[in-house]
């Protein structure tokens, strides 16, 4: 065995304490048999030291059955209940102040459902028994417990191996240092040794006791700073210990590259620097397209001139769109202080093919929408318009009387005006943007231009245009 | 000691008149602790010992760095496309926490069944639990992209959100199941590990192991007092530690059961990821303990008559995971579901067959031979086997998440996966990591729990006439 027999440091003087007789045994039968004999000649505080459990002894020993399970029992159905209750405070409990629980509201599933927290609840429970049967043997069984004066006999060292030990307690009332030696080798000890202890391993180990002291003084820092700086202003940002979501590492929109605790990565994304690609020319949002002046105004910027415009220190932008025109073009044509008038386009758009079928389109589509009014050569004299004006005259309506698209003012229009009527009306007239298809409109325009080159001349009209002399230099639309 | 010198015993025979003894070589109190500590009580371990920590280091080194190189970069190093959101991560995740329950399996389950034959096996079983679970916690650890905000999977107040985790999804009973089973697997391959390391504290040359051991040991003296209570919390934590090891792969399988998924929305999941978790453990623990017996010179504590134990439990379950395959087909055909029928025609005999067709030849058919008694009792032999049922099982994970998710309800989403060289490389430094703890297990801590093992050491007792007995026997009576 690997097993020196070195003289035991027996302490000595007045700082050593008789702990009691320790004796060998080789085997586990006769240290049963010693310690029924020591139960037997009345001894009752002794112990027995074993490399492994040993239950046939507890009789003798006189050791009463552990109350371990019943302190698992308590702190296990204390854990169901603080399962349940985070889960329920965690899920529902939106109503606390203080770190407010979160309502999830899932699929219209009730906030609490015992099924659904069964699991969680479960290993709350697991996993607290588990703490409290290791820590709760650490207590009862006083551990850990580093300083013992059993690890000064180093025959004791075979405890943990192969050899089986007892010891009878000086503190017995039947111990007797000589006498007790005595019985013990009639029982069967194969060695006994008196177990001293000495009184200074109750003293803290001078190390222990100078790095206890540099440790608090340590810990004594923190408060002091926060002490200090307590009082006092400070430019400097608040310190955050704890970010959650309020800085997060990633692309924002608009800027160059991540930005990180405030601090902003120019690296980018791509690499002229940008972390978006901005829209290519004559992309619109969804839901935007009004703001297409080609298709949906008939007039405004060409869509490939968009500019991007410098938008902050960055010089980056997702291009943002000019719009000449944003505001309601009813309100606009009245009003003194509305932009000016956008530029017209004044061809139609590739895809509309000027032809006669585009015109016999045309035709049709503005019978069937602008004739009631207009009339079906374009003259204003449409049956809509005839009665409402009858009516305004007896001033029995609001009417402001549909123009000739023969009119002067109004053969003058570039077709992107025109369309921009149709699409979003002039004084009384609706906007028909929701009724007639883009192209159809684009059909309608070409055939006013074609009604419009027949030289059809306008009647003299005894209801004059009431708007055409307010703001001459936006031409009143019809 | 008077030594009886008997001729080796092949304690594999089935004797019913006579218990097999669990160790061998005529051992006695001081040889058990003896040969169990000679590993690590020799001043120069053997040169494989040196080989396997090399290796698995290289590994674990690997690993490290793809680590690195994913939290720099982020998860679309992964293969990992839409809709197979869940490939190799996950899969590694569940291939891990299924390897680790073979440990407490063994340490509490049979322990409860008073499995004597536990005794030489359970703790090396547990730590390979411990690094199982550590190997399992990483991938879903990383996998959730911004690892540095980790701790929103637990139920900690937040500084400004009110923000807690969503109590009723199964992945948040993942957090709990696996880190209650990793915090309780711990604190039960300590506290078995006690005893063993105040051995290691009295038998220790350097001041510095005197000091660690002596720590680590919380000053053990073997008092019968500190036993009578020892085995009173061993007993509960056995209790407890059962249901859990049992309610641990049942939660990992929520996560797919409580989808929606075709092949994923299955009752059966629970007991079937169970047994197939413990399929995969014990033939780790096989894959472990064969090498593991032969170069430490451990023969005569883990004895052929365990590896025999083990490889009949290796059958058992493996012919459990065989059936749950068949009864999957038949719900899938009995639900009528032509979703549920797809999925399972497809994982036979779509994209992945060949997937499908590894796992169930290496779960299923090659387990089979352990019907020969010959191949339970051939250390070498059986090592090839475990390997083929790991690799297996493996599979197996891979085919319920790839191939149900690659193929879910809507065509347009269909995809295929293709793991990258990432992937790879963190499945192998996976392993590296693994062995790289338990090599070192192997060297500084006791690798078998000699306390136990003592308690069923046959013995030669002076008075009790050349019978052999256990010091079980007089201990538990």
């Amino acid at each position: 065995m690997a097993h020196t027999h070195r003289q035991p440091e027996a302490p000595q003087g007045p700082r050593a304490r008789l702990v009691g007789l320790l004796a060998q045994f080789d085997q586990p039968e006769p240290l049963i048999e010693a310690a029924d004999k020591a139960r037997e000649a009345g001894y009752l505080k002794m112990d027995a030291y074993t490399p492994f459990p040993l239950p046939a002894i507890d009789d003798a020993i006189g050791i009463r059955r552990t109350v371990l399970p019943f302190i698992v029992l308590a702190i296990g159905l204390g854990a169901c209940g603080f399962g349940l209750f985070m889960q329920y405070y965690a899920n529902k409990a939106d109503w606390s102040p203080l770190f407010p629980g979160y309502a999830f509201k899932i699929s219209g599933k009730p906030l609490f459902s015992l099924p659904a927290n069964i699991p969680v609840t479960f290993e709350v429970i697991v996993l607290s028994s588990a703490f409290a049967s290791f820590f709760g043997m650490w207590l009862l069984n006083r551990l850990p417990r580093l300083a013992n004066p059993l690890h000064r006999v180093p025959r004791f060292r075979r405890a943990t191996n192969d050899r089986f030990f007892l010891l009878l307690e000086a503190g017995d009332s039947k111990f007797d240092s000589s006498r007790s030696r005595q019985q013990l080798e009639e029982w069967g000890a194969t060695a006994i040794e008196e177990v001293h202890e000495d009184l200074t391993d109750h003293e803290f180990p001078r190390i222990i006791k100078f790095a206890g002291i540099i440790l608090g003084c340590l810990l004594l820092v923190p408060p002091v700073l926060i002490y200090r700086n307590s009082g006092g202003t400070n430019r400097a940002p608040r310190l955050h210990v704890v970010p959650d979501m309020d800085y997060q590492h990633k692309y924002q929109a608009q800027q160059l590259g991540p930005v990180f605790n405030g601090k902003a990565d120019h690296t980018g994304l791509f690499g002229d620097g940008r972390s978006m690609r901005p829209p290519l020319p004559g992309t619109f949002a969804i839901g935007h397209m009004a703001e297409d002046l080609e298709q949906q105004r008939g007039g405004g910027t060409p869509p490939d001139a968009i500019v991007s415009s410098g938008a902050g220190g960055h010089g980056q932008s997702a291009g943002q769109f000019h719009l000449q025109d944003a505001a309601p073009a009813a309100g606009a044509a009245q009003d003194p202080a509305a932009p000016p008038e956008p530029e017209w386009v004044t061809t139609f758009p590739p895809h509309i093919e000027i032809s006669r079928k585009t015109i016999e389109r045309g035709k049709a589509r503005f019978e069937i929408y602008c004739s009631a009014c207009h009339g079906y050569a374009g003259n204003g004299d449409g049956l809509v318009n005839q009665r409402a004006v009858a009516l305004s005259a007896t001033g029995q309506a609001a009417w402001t009387a549909a123009k000739s698209l023969h009119d002067p003012t109004v053969t003058v229009q570039p077709v992107g005006r025109i369309f921009d009527t149709i699409t979003n009306g002039r004084n009384t007239m609706g906007p028909y943007r929701a009724q007639i298809p883009v192209d159809d409109r684009w059909a309608i325009v070409l055939y006013v231009k074609a009604l419009q080159e027949t030289g059809i001349t306008p009647p003299v009209t005894a209801v004059p245009a009431t708007d055409a002399a307010a703001t001459p230099a936006v031409p009143p639309a019809q | 000691m008077s030594i009886a010198i008997r001729p080796e015993i092949d304690n594999t025979i089935e004797n019913p008149g006579r218990r097999a003894p669990l160790v061998l070589g005529d051992l006695d109190y001081g040889g058990v602790t003896d040969n169990v500590a000679s590993l690590w009580e020799a001043t120069k371990p053997p040169r494989a010992w040196y080989i396997t920590l090399a290796i698995s280091s290289i590994f674990l080194a690997i690993f490290g760095v793809c680590i690195f190189h994913l939290l720099m970069k982020g998860i679309g190093i992964w293969g990992n496309n839409n809709p197979v959101y869940w490939a190799f991560d996950i899969v590694n995740f569940v291939f891990w926490v299924g390897i680790g329950h073979a440990g407490t399996l063994i340490s509490a389950i049979l322990f409860l069944f008073r499995q004597n034959w536990r005794t030489s096996i359970n703790r090396a079983a547990e730590a390979m639990t411990i690094f199982a679970v550590i190997c399992a916690a990483t991938f879903p650890g990383i996998h959730i992209g911004r690892v540095w905000v980790f701790y929103w999977l637990f139920p900690i107040p937040t500084e400004h959100l009110a923000m807690w985790p969503n109590f009723r999804s199964p992945l948040l009973w993942d957090v709990f199941a696996v880190g209650t089973y990793g915090t309780v697997s711990v604190l039960f391959w300590y506290m078995g590990m006690v005893p063993d390391l105040a051995t290691f504290r009295d038998r220790a040359k350097t001041k510095l192991g005197r000091f660690v051991y002596g720590l680590l040991s919380l000053g053990w003296t073997g008092s019968v007092r500190g036993w009578h209570r020892y085995e009173a919390a061993y007993t509960i934590l056995a209790a407890l530690a059962t249901p859990l090891v049992l309610s641990v792969h049942t939660i990992v399988s929520f996560d797919f059961a409580v989808s929606q998924i075709p092949g994923w929305h299955t009752t059966i999941f629970p007991p079937y990821f169970v047994a197939g978790a413990i399929f995969s453990g014990f033939a780790m623990v096989v894959m472990l303990l064969v090498p593991c017996r032969e170069l430490f010179g451990l023969k005569n504590l883990i004895t052929l008559r365990h590896l025999e134990n083990m490889n009949k439990i290796i059958m058992a379950t493996g012919l459990m995971v065989g059936c749950a395959y068949g009864i999957e087909f038949f719900i899938a055909w009995y639900s009528g579901v032509s979703n549920e029928q797809f999925a399972f025609y497809n994982r036979a005999f779509g994209h992945y067959w060949w997937a499908y067709w590894i796992m169930v030849s290496c779960n299923v058919m090659i387990p089979q031979v352990f019907w020969f008694k010959w191949c339970r009792v051939t250390p070498w032999f059986m090592f090839i086997i475990c390997i083929f049922v790991n690799i297996g099982m493996w599979f197996e994970r891979f085919v319920i998440i790839v191939t149900s998710l690659a193929r879910d309800f809507v065509p347009s989403s269909w995809a295929y996966f293709y793991p990258t060289y990432i992937d790879l490389l963190m499945l192998a430094g996976s392993f590296g990591l693994f062995f790289t703890l338990f090599t070192l297990f192997c060297r500084y801590l006791p690798v078998i729990a000699m306390a136990e093992i003592k308690t069923v050491v046959p013995r030669h007792v002076p008075g009790h006439d050349h019978e052999h007995t256990e010091a079980g026997h007089a201990a538990h009576h």
